[in-house]
């Protein structure tokens, strides 16, 4: 099944990029529904084409489609290639991308309904944006191009994050995000940078590299798979991209740009299985992510950096399964944990918009007034936490399975106790928001318009059923045995996630905070982190600028005024020459005169006038 | 022979005059006898001029003299009305007085 006009990859590619133009350069810009509907048609082409790609991959799992063109030739030899490259790694991502990033659009409709229209086509243009720079990084044939997407998502992540700029919390938010991803791309940039020195290309290729050079290389680029990942101890701007509007949260701060850094390590997995360093490294700041994260999700009352913690500590999961060799279930967990974040946060979004705060202390008792956000959403609390038969429950059983293969018993225990974290705060939330007595007396809670519900629907069907009718082909597209069987660990995890949930029953209906977590409760708005931070970087920064004030001070200051000041005294000296005397000049003529003839006379008599 | 004799005889004469006129040049302090210098230096390049001429025995010589001579006039005239404008403004035409013009 192949498109007879354009190659598929171009359509994926080329109708997001086809919308951003339109949005963004026409008049389209200030026409906000119209922009929407473009750039929805256009992203429902994208993701056509993405599901047809997936569709050929099903059939054939070895086949690759893979097309480039030489970018930037430098004499004669190109640096590098860009085009696609289509293969059972990238193509679940594809369909990743497009189906979240599709449904978040839809949902935006309605969630952003009441903002001015030149503002609604500004965000569907960066909206299309996301999806080109997203595509093109799952796309990319080499690293090169990867790093070029990946960068673009960051940038349309500080756009969508400073949607509502005037508000000062969210223009900080945005700035913060760029400088904590982009400190950690320096690494990926001198990892890639290395890579080519080494290689003389940007493939994930480990031909010809020693294991210490695959262990430099990749710790480099974990650095960056951090900054994007939000792992500790560069998570902390995560929590505050939750000012962006709740589907961009859903979309690039929980589903596709965050996992970005996960998508890295299994696009470049030839060069990471080669790396044992950098697998340790990913396993413990993975694990160790992986719990801190939710114990400091669990002492959240903001709905949104309860989940914006839950999704670093999904994604440590993640990082650890990877770290542990588990590269499928790595991946498949990236890719459940997508759906049900995705369908978590369009929850979250449809509760905000209906009760206008954040804090799931004032909400409660919604599930008589929303019936459907209350069931889709404790379809994904239940997926998150881990509960058979959800999607959640298949890719995290995976996850402590390759732990356990790995026999890392400490990360492994620090990811079990992470499932009792998960379910707690996910019981937590639900028994906040739905049970109980409504805690807003004047709120009018509301259930959310169709242009919500339905994509939050497609959501809540796929995180029902991907664990199970996913788990299998996943792992004929990557090419890996194996595949989800029922263990001790699995029901090890289901009983401990229900146990959470039950803890968390009995904390909420006792109102009881929990006070052995008070000092992590302290750690969590992540203030002394950030002040650390902040005193390194005015450290650094101070101390260029004043390194820059002296240079220019005394070097480049001194070297003007150096000029100046040989020139007067230069002067000074020559002008003593003219001494206006006649007699003087006289006697340097006649002096001079005598000095020509004498020298030509001696010249002759010695030479021969041959000079 | 004896054209190369008396040119000899001439070029003595003139070089006795240049060096004179050099010597002048060199030792007064008023500016009227640096003048004159000038015109013995002057001179003495003429006679060489003709004195060669006759050697080779055309005109060429005599030309350029003449030449050098009206030359002379002028530089004089130019000279002279210098020297008056001095006196007038300086009150004097001791050459060392002239010492405005040092850098």
């Amino acid at each position: 099944m192949t498109s007879a006009i354009l190659p598929l990859p171009l359509i994926v590619l080329g109708a997001p990029l086809l919308a951003f133009i339109l949005v963004a350069c026409t008049p389209l810009k200030r026409r906000g529904e119209l922009a929407a509907q473009v750039v929805i048609a256009l992203s429902t082409l994208s993701f056509a084409a993405a599901a047809m790609l997936f569709w050929d991959q099903l059939e054939s799992p070895d086949a690759i489609q893979r097309w480039t063109t030489s970018w930037m030739p430098t004499a004669g030899v190109p640096l590098a290639e860009v085009g696609w490259h289509v293969d059972g790694t990238s193509a679940p991502m594809l369909v990743v991308v497009g189906l979240v990033a599709l449904c978040v659009q839809v949902y935006s409709v309605g969630y952003l309904d009441h903002e001015p229209s030149a503002s609604i086509g500004r965000y569907y243009a960066w909206q299309a944006l996301f999806i080109f720079s997203m595509q093109s990084l799952v796309l990319a044939p080499n690293l090169l191009q990867l790093f070029m997407g990946w960068e673009l998502v960051g940038l349309c992540s500080y756009l969508l994050i400073g949607f509502w700029w005037r508000k000062p919390a969210a223009a900080k938010a945005s700035v913060k995000a760029f400088w904590v991803t982009k400190t950690a791309d320096g690494g990926l940039l001198l990892g890639l940078i290395l890579l080519y020195s080494a290689t003389k290309g940007f493939e994930w290729d480990p031909a010809g590299l020693s294991t210490s050079q695959l262990n430099v290389i990749t710790l480099l680029l974990l650095l960056g798979v951090m900054g994007k990942s939000a792992q500790v101890p560069l998570h902390i701007w995560l929590p505050d991209a939750m000012q962006g509007p709740t589907p961009v949260s859903a979309l690039l701060h929980a589903a596709t740009m965050v996992a970005a850094g996960i998508f890295l390590v299994v696009r470049a997995w030839p060069l990471f299985e080669g790396a044992p360093m950098t697998l340790d490294a990913m396993l413990w700041v993975g694990s160790i992510t992986a719990f801190l994260a939710a114990c400091f999700a669990l002492v959240q009352d903001d709905i949104k950096k309860m989940l914006a913690f839950s999704t670093c500590s999904q994604l440590g999961y993640m990082l650890a399964a990877l770290g542990a060799g588990g590269m499928a279930a790595g991946y498949f967990h990236l890719t459940t944990h997508a759906f049900f974040k995705a369908l978590l946060f369009l929850g979250a979004g449809s509760l905000i918009h209906a009760m206008g705060t954040n804090s799931m202390k004032a909400m409660g008792g919604l599930w008589r007034s929303m019936p459907g956000t209350f069931l889709l959403f404790t379809i994904g609390s239940l997926a998150l936490a881990g509960l058979f038969p959800l999607a959640g429950f298949y890719s995290k059983d995976l996850v402590l399975e390759s732990l356990h293969h790995n026999q890392s018993w400490i990360p492994l225990g620090l990811l079990m106790a992470g499932v009792g974290l998960t379910a707690t705060y996910v019981g937590r939330s639900l028994f906040l928001v739905f049970g109980g007595t409504c805690r807003s007396p004047d709120a009018h809670p509301h259930e959310a318009p169709f242009s919500m519900m339905f994509p939050m629907v497609i959501l809540g069907a796929l995180t029902i059923c991907a664990g199970f009718l996913l788990v299998g082909p996943f792992h004929t597209l990557l090419g890996v045995d194996g595949g989800f069987h029922w263990t001790p660990l699995g029901i090890a995890g289901l009983v401990i996630a229900l146990s959470g949930i039950g803890f968390a029953y009995w904390q909420v209906r006792n109102d009881r905070s929990i006070s052995a977590l008070q000092p992590v409760s302290a750690l969590i708005q992540s203030a002394p982190l950030d002040r650390a931070y902040e005193r390194v970087w005015h450290g650094v920064l101070l101390a260029t600028g004043r390194a820059i004030a002296w240079i220019d001070r005394y070097v480049i200051d001194g070297a003007i005024n150096g000029f100046g000041w040989a020139c007067v005294v230069l002067a000074d000296r020559a002008k003593r020459l003219q001494t206006g005397r006649l007699d003087h000049y006289v006697g340097a003529l006649v002096g001079g005169a005598v000095a020509i003839v004498l020298y030509s006379v001696i010249v002759y008599s010695l030479w021969g006038g041959g000079l | 022979m004896t054209m190369t004799a008396d040119l000899q005889l001439w070029l003595l004469l003139s070089a006795v005059l240049f060096c004179t006129g050099i010597f002048g040049l060199l030792t007064r302090r008023g500016a009227l006898g640096m003048l004159l210098s000038i015109e013995l230096m002057v001179n003495a390049i003429n006679i060489n001029l003709i004195a060669f001429g006759c050697y080779r025995g055309d005109h060429t010589g005599q030309v350029i003299a003449l030449f050098g001579i009206a030359l002379t006039v002028a530089e004089v005239a130019v000279g002279l009305a210098l020297l008056i404008q001095m006196s007038r403004t300086m009150k004097t035409l001791e050459i060392q007085h002239a010492k405005e013009l040092n850098g």
